[in-house]
């Protein structure tokens, strides 16, 4: 009903102003606060000798508008982190600000958010459109059609119990649920975890148009695909801590892959190490195996003089290329 | 209120089937009363059974009708079937849910800690209040076809108000526990065992002169002690039955509204 008129109305005005620039529609809101601030974030779980630090001094900003992703290595605290910005834990020291206030203030912040988690489980005695009505009553209310629309386009029948649902159909509903009221800020941690490639690629679609519409996506994943189809930056946490943060874009410029070619016989290794693009060579018997970064062309024709079995190309995770990146000291930024 | 109706209605199905178990108990007991109560023989094998477990049974003169009610209906299974619910009310409303990681989704949702949980505990007062009220319509009913009719219907209503209540209290224990913990198998472990030692310090601890003065800190005593289905309304012991479901309300909530909620 009236929960999202806020996050619109407040974009109009801006429409006046359309000359600021390329994405002007959207300054107005953005100006301010950014989405997300923590400064010097430390959580630190149990007391005493059983204390372990989950977040040790995390400085985070997401802007408003932007979809940041978030990576890292398991336990490296990216759930820590969504956790403390949804007030479901609290921080043992710094600060956090989402949307501007403190998430500890009051429930009513999280009007202005969606949240999915990757296990998203429910109560399975319950069909769920009995949920989603209750969830858009908690909200004061969500535009029905809405709902309606994205169901049928995620195509997930909302008349069903959630018990009888598959995993990939619960995990439908709590990306409905997730989007249904349009919030300011959505808050996704391992969102496509058991969804298939097609609701991968729906669930890309819905993030674009969040992105284009002025939403902040803060998400966590694993899947490179989606990050690079969706995400504007991205920050590795490790250890706790935020390790670097670095453009999309920039990083698939510098992007490497990695080859491994089968040939009939063993063949020198030396013969690639020089080739233009090409590092890290190694055999092992007849399998050469390098990174290759920028044009295949030289180590394609290099390789076309001996006999060819096979030959694999493979994209390296995002965290990988990204730890590549910083391994080779080109950056240092923390 | 949506959470309040939401609790409601996600155990309709569990408060329909208590409200069946507790009327079929209370109609069985209540028409038995003339076969038990007012059968001269089991009059005569009762005197024969040991002073110290009629005590401990509270089986004094069955053949008054507030002494049957009091010993059969509204002392044993009645009180029993009320705790259990309690308990597993109690122990849903925060620990079962946190520990199912359901919980989560609703926090995430703008709706307080304080307000979830009171409202929770507020649904949990409505379900002990609709099978009270339930056990009271079916009592009520056969007052007079079971030859109860000496005990008038208001002392019917208070004996049924202080079961509310009583139930009130291990609902709000077990709530209280898994609130402050978050644990389900702590809150119902703890619950239980208190209702298990509320009801020896009752009936069996009595028997013992150095253990009396347990039997004042008992709900049971608290419950049927003053004897409401003759002297009505028991309104210190009720009060003091809303105060400490109050209190431990009070501190589940305190604590539960600041603690982490678990993974």
């Amino acid at each position: 009903m009236a929960a999202d008129t806020g996050a619109t109305s407040g974009a109009r005005p801006s429409s006046a102003t359309e000359t600021t620039g390329s994405r002007g529609g959207l300054l107005g809101p953005m100006r301010g606060t950014p989405a997300i601030q923590t400064q010097g974030l430390r959580k630190i779980y149990g007391h005493g000798k059983a204390a372990k630090t989950a977040l040790n001094g995390l400085d985070l900003t997401v802007e408003r508008g932007e979809v940041f992703g978030f990576l890292g290595p398991n336990g490296a605290g990216k759930t820590t982190t969504i956790r403390l910005l949804l007030d479901l834990l609290r921080p043992s020291a710094g600060r956090i600000s989402v949307l501007g206030e403190d998430p500890r203030s009051r429930p009513e912040l999280r009007r202005r958010i969606g949240y999915l988690a990757g296990d998203f489980v429910v109560d399975g005695r319950q069909t769920g459109a009995d949920l989603l009505a209750y969830l858009g009553r908690l909200r004061g209310g969500v535009d029905r059609e809405r709902v309606a629309a994205l169901a049928e386009r995620l195509d997930l029948d909302t008349s069903r119990r959630i018990s009888g649902l598959s995993k990939g159909n619960r995990q439908k509903i709590g990306v409905v649920q997730a989007f249904m009221h349009a919030p300011e800020l959505l808050i996704l941690d391992e969102p496509t975890s058991g969804l298939d490639p097609f609701l991968q690629q729906q669930f890309v679609e819905l993030v674009q148009e969040a992105k284009a519409g002025g939403q902040t996506v803060f998400m966590s994943s694993h899947v490179m695909s989606e990050v690079q189809a969706t995400c504007d930056r991205v920050g590795i946490i490790r250890g706790g801590e935020l390790a670097a943060v670095e453009q999309v874009e920039g990083l698939r410029q510098r992007a490497f892959r990695k080859i491994e070619i089968t040939f009939a016989q063993p063949v020198d290794p030396a013969e690639f190490a020089g080739l233009a693009g090409v590092s890290d060579v190694t055999a092992d018997g007849p399998v050469v195996r390098c990174r290759l970064a920028g044009t295949a062309d030289e180590l394609v024709k290099t390789a076309a003089r001996h006999t060819v079995v096979d030959l694999l190309s493979e994209e390296p995770e995002l965290e990988e290329l990204f730890f590549a990146y910083y391994a080779h000291g080109e950056g240092s930024r923390r | 209120m949506n959470v309040f109706r939401k609790y409601l209605r996600d155990n309709r199905r569990s408060i329909i089937g208590w409200t069946i178990a507790m009327s079929v108990v209370s109609a069985m007991y209540t028409s038995f009363y003339p076969t038990v109560g007012q059968n001269p023989d089991m009059a005569k094998a009762m005197d024969a059974y040991p002073q110290a477990l009629k005590d401990a049974l509270h089986m004094q003169d069955l053949t008054d009708p507030a002494n049957y009610l009091a010993s059969t209906v509204f002392g044993l299974l009645i009180p029993a079937l009320v705790i259990v619910m309690a308990i597993a009310y109690g122990v849903k409303a925060v620990a079962a849910d946190e520990e199912a990681h359901t919980l989560d989704l609703v926090l995430a949702h703008p709706v307080g800690r304080g307000s979830l949980a009171l409202q929770r505990v507020a649904a949990i007062g409505a379900s002990l209040a609709i099978v009270s009220a339930a056990v009271l319509a079916v009592t009520l009913a056969l007052r007079n076809s079971a030859g109860l009719s000496a005990v008038a219907p208001d002392r019917f209503v208070a004996v049924c108000v202080q079961l509310l209540l009583f139930g009130l209290v291990y609902g709000s224990l077990a709530y209280a526990v898994g609130a402050i913990t978050g644990r389900r198998g702590l809150a119902l472990g703890v619950s239980a065992g208190v209702a298990v030692l509320s009801y020896l310090a009752y009936s069996f601890f009595v028997q013992v002169d150095a253990l009396q003065w347990t039997k004042n800190l008992s709900p049971f005593q608290w419950y049927l002690g003053g004897e409401p289905l003759k002297h009505g309304l028991q309104w210190g012991d009720s009060g003091l039955l809303l105060l400490v479901s109050a209190v431990l309300v009070a501190a589940g909530t305190a604590r539960f509204t600041r603690r982490d909620v678990a993974v």
